[in-house]
């Protein structure tokens, strides 16, 4: 396993912390334990994937009497390679205005945000990452095969390869069928599969998804699951916002509750319910500071 | 409260009523534009004059090619436009029409700019002439003028009633390109329109002594110009005394030429007093008595 | 520039897959057609008419054409939310901006080619001799007019938020320039100040479209205008163009899309 997270370190062609381009031989001929050991070191000396430091977001408030209004404060997060990471929050929680900033839709009030070591406001940061909006729309006047041909020179990949990913990525979502038919011909579940594929292209290395399994059917919300374990089985990333928490707590490795911009809690899923002795719902409502109407 | 349908009954022969007593009123209405045959007419009103005025106007513009003042350019607007001149007429207008000399073959030059353009104001009008046609020129003889044709086709359609457009267009059709046929019709269609112009009958006289060579119908059409003229024109302030000078000047040539001397002296007498050159009439009207004698 | 081009690509394919570029043509040719069959005194080689109203429909529906895709760019993409897959990938804001201007601009000039080859086509029967040097300059210069029109559209469409009122706002400005640009400082020394101070002002500031209609050239078959004095046209209208396209940017990178 440590030597399976290895390779796909170097197949990703991340940036391997100093640690492990040190090892090198020793850490081929090491004993299992001592790869476990080394691993939970690496992990801690590694970097960061996705880093926020101290966010801040205000936006101008519509409002009467408020100038303006504070979506995200003082946030703090960090999102290791490999995992799955949830973020969760009631509605107006900030997560989207978090996922706003992270892709650079939005600039920063104060703090700073980070992907692979790279500050958000820089497009590189962006080269190996794969997001799906919540609401998927892409050019209706292109087909399938045209949006994914676009957004692939977007990633510079080079041409001879480009032919051989979209016929893989449409394959994943099932797609091949339809890649000659305009967008505007599909339904919602194949937009949401477009855009599943336009995510995919580039083989990002962290996947950002803002409520993914939104408006999808039991099979829709069941493929989304198995195409995230698949991507974490390869070793990606994988941060997304939802509201189904009962998908949160098959697939996150850890998560983030996030109430009125603040960061409520943070860490495994088992271990927030061990802490409130309950499941990952009644521990949310409580986090949140839910309470139910008295009847 | 009434039944909906018993209203809805009610209104519908109140409005079948006010429509048929309506309808008989309307239709004697003198602005009633609807009772025009022409859709111009019922489409823009009395507007359509003011179109019919720019598109003759363009017609002076294309005799120019495009070089022409634009309403902006007001100031040197030419005052008397020059496709309107006539064969053997003094030329009134403000302009040098001595055509530089040409040894490029290009259409001639007039080399005494018209004022509108006077001399640019900054660099960037300076520039912007190289984008316009920058030089008085005028459409080549021999059927260079037939590009006016459109405009004056169309400025008459939109008012019948502007005399001009038809004596110009007449004009160039008949001596410049050949269309003599053309030339009367559209005549005989402006005369349709104004049965009492002089001016259309004078050059519809021209067409039968210039073009056709038939002396007897040229003076009836001279004659009942004259006729018009006098009907018109008489007891006005400022009577158009140049077309007068024309149509006996016409008269006279070809009475004389047909031997009717007394006629001729008749018509020259009456294009003395409106001649500038009195003195010249006076000797021709002596030469002609003497031949009478 | 890879982007830009990816950007300009999906653009122009938007252009030839909507119905407005087509619906313009088709009513540009049946009005030239009834004109080109009317009889002005049965004369069959009048034509200056016919190519002076055939170019105002090619001016009128390519202006249509620049101004409705280029306003529609970027308000489109953020009220259909295309903006946000896109921009989520390794493009900068003046890398989309650009290839917007491009797109709209080489889709335009496209549309242009075959508007004035449907025009030369109409001359060609009625006129013998066919000037190909001022159609050449005339599109040219047409296009490079275009251009301007498109940056100053998509730097419209960042400062207002329908295209509505971007469409309207610049067909009404750039109308008054192309009819009254050039006579704004003779009415300006007859004001007194400081009306003329500002009308001069704007006088010079305003992109003079005026320099590419050349229209009445090749109406009245004026002949070529010097390729030097072509030359100089087409360096202002870059200098215009990369003027608004730089302020284009300046707003929109500081724009929150949200």
């Amino acid at each position: 396993m440590p030597h399976k997270v290895l390779v796909n370190a170097a197949g990703c062609g991340c940036a391997l912390p100093l640690g492990i381009a040190r090892l090198g031989a020793d850490w081929l001929r090491a004993k299992p334990l001592a790869k476990s050991v080394l691993i939970c070191h690496i992990r801690a000396m590694k970097d960061a994937i996705l880093k926020i430091e101290n966010l801040r977001v205000e936006y101008r408030s519509r409002e009467l009497g408020q100038a303006t209004k504070v979506a995200v404060n003082g946030l703090n997060l960090e999102v290791f390679p490999g995992e799955v990471f949830g973020f969760l929050g009631p509605n107006g929680a900030g997560k989207t205005s978090t996922m706003n900033v992270l892709l650079g839709f939005v600039p920063p009030t104060q703090g700073a945000a980070y992907l692979f070591g790279v500050d958000v406001r820089q497009p590189i940061a962006r080269q190996r990452i794969g997001y799906l909006p919540e609401l998927t729309y892409y050019y209706k006047f292109l087909t399938a095969e045209e949006l994914l041909r676009f957004y692939a020179r977007i990633f510079k990949i080079p041409r001879a390869e480009v032919a051989g990913r979209i016929d893989a990525v449409l394959k994943l979502v099932d797609l091949t069928d339809a890649r000659k038919r305009l967008i505007r011909t599909y339904s919602k579940g194949m937009q949401q599969r477009v855009g599943l594929a336009q995510a995919l292209i580039n083989r990002p290395d962290l996947l950002i998804l803002d409520e993914p399994t939104s408006g999808l059917d039991p099979i829709g919300r069941m493929q989304v699951r198995q195409i995230i374990q698949r991507l974490k089985s390869e070793g990606r990333t994988v941060f997304f916002s939802s509201h189904e928490l009962g998908e949160v707590e098959r697939v996150c490795d850890r998560v983030a509750i996030l109430h009125q911009g603040e960061l409520k809690a943070e860490g495994k899923v088992a271990d927030i319910e061990q802490k409130y002795q309950c499941g990952l719902e009644p521990a949310f409502l409580q986090i949140i500071g839910y309470q139910e109407a008295a009847v | 409260m009434p039944s909906p349908r018993l209203l809805l009954t009610f209104l519908l022969v109140l409005c079948f009523t006010l429509a048929v007593r309506l309808q008989l009123w309307y239709q004697n209405w003198a602005g009633n534009r609807a009772s025009s045959a022409s859709i111009l007419n019922v489409i823009i009103g009395d507007s359509r004059r003011m179109f019919a005025n720019h598109f003759f106007t363009k017609a002076d513009a294309y005799f120019h090619s495009g070089f022409y003042p634009t309403i902006f350019d007001q100031a040197g607007a030419p005052k008397k436009l020059h496709m309107t001149e006539t064969s053997g007429e003094p030329d009134e207008d403000e302009h040098d029409h001595a055509p530089a000399a040409d040894k490029s073959g290009k259409k001639p030059v007039f080399t005494d700019l018209p004022g509108f353009m006077g001399a640019p104001s900054d660099w960037i009008e300076k520039f912007g002439r190289n984008f316009l046609p920058s030089e008085h020129v005028h459409l080549e003889s021999g059927g260079g003028q037939r590009e006016i044709l459109p405009w004056l086709r169309i400025s008459a359609d939109l008012d019948p009633q502007r005399v001009e457009t038809y004596t110009v267009a007449a004009y160039w059709l008949r001596t410049q390109m050949g269309k003599v046929d053309e030339a009367e019709q559209f005549l005989r269609e402006g005369l349709r329109a104004n049965p009492q112009s002089y001016e259309i009958l004078f050059e519809l006289g021209r067409v039968w002594e210039e073009n056709r060579h038939e002396t007897a119908r040229a003076i009836n059409l001279y004659e009942l110009a004259l006729k018009q003229w006098k009907n018109s024109q008489s007891g006005k302030k400022e009577p158009d005394d140049f077309l007068l000078a024309q149509i006996t000047g016409h008269l006279a040539t070809l009475e004389e030429q047909g031997g009717h001397l007394a006629k001729a002296i008749e018509y020259l007498e009456l294009l003395k007093t409106v001649s500038p050159t009195p003195a010249a009439i006076q000797e021709q009207i002596v030469e002609l008595r003497a031949k009478m004698k | 520039m890879n982007n830009v081009w990816a950007v300009s690509n999906v653009v122009i394919k938007e252009l030839y897959r909507r119905k407005d570029f087509y619906v313009l043509f088709i009513l540009t040719g049946l009005l030239t057609g009834l004109l080109w069959s009317l009889n002005f005194f049965n004369d069959d080689r009048i034509v200056r008419y016919l190519k002076e109203l055939c170019l105002l429909m090619i001016w009128i529906s390519a202006l249509v054409i620049a101004v409705v895709t280029a306003a529609r760019q970027i308000p489109a993409e953020r009220e259909q939310r295309t903006i946000f897959p896109l921009l989520a990938k390794p493009i900068t804001r003046g890398e989309f901006i650009v290839g917007k201007f491009f797109g709209c601009w080489l889709a335009t000039g496209m549309a242009l080619v075959v508007f004035y080859l449907f025009f030369w086509i109409v001359t060609a029967t009625r006129e013998s001799n066919v000037p190909i040097g001022s159609y050449l300059q005339a599109i040219w210069l047409h296009w490079w007019m275009l251009g301007v029109v498109v940056a100053l559209t998509l730097l419209g469409s960042v400062i207002f938020v329908a295209p509505s009122s971007t469409i309207t706002i610049i067909l009404l400005a750039v109308g008054g320039i192309l009819i009254v640009g050039r006579h704004l400082h003779h009415a300006a020394l007859q004001l007194p100040e400081p009306s003329q101070t500002i009308l001069s002002v704007i006088y010079f500031l305003i992109p003079h479209l005026e320099f590419f209609d050349t229209r009445d050239l090749v109406v009245h078959d004026w002949g070529t205008i010097s390729w030097v004095v072509c030359g100089l046209a087409t360096l202002y209208a870059v200098a215009y163009t990369t003027l608004f396209l730089l302020a284009a940017w300046m707003i929109f990178r500081r724009k929150a899309l949200n």
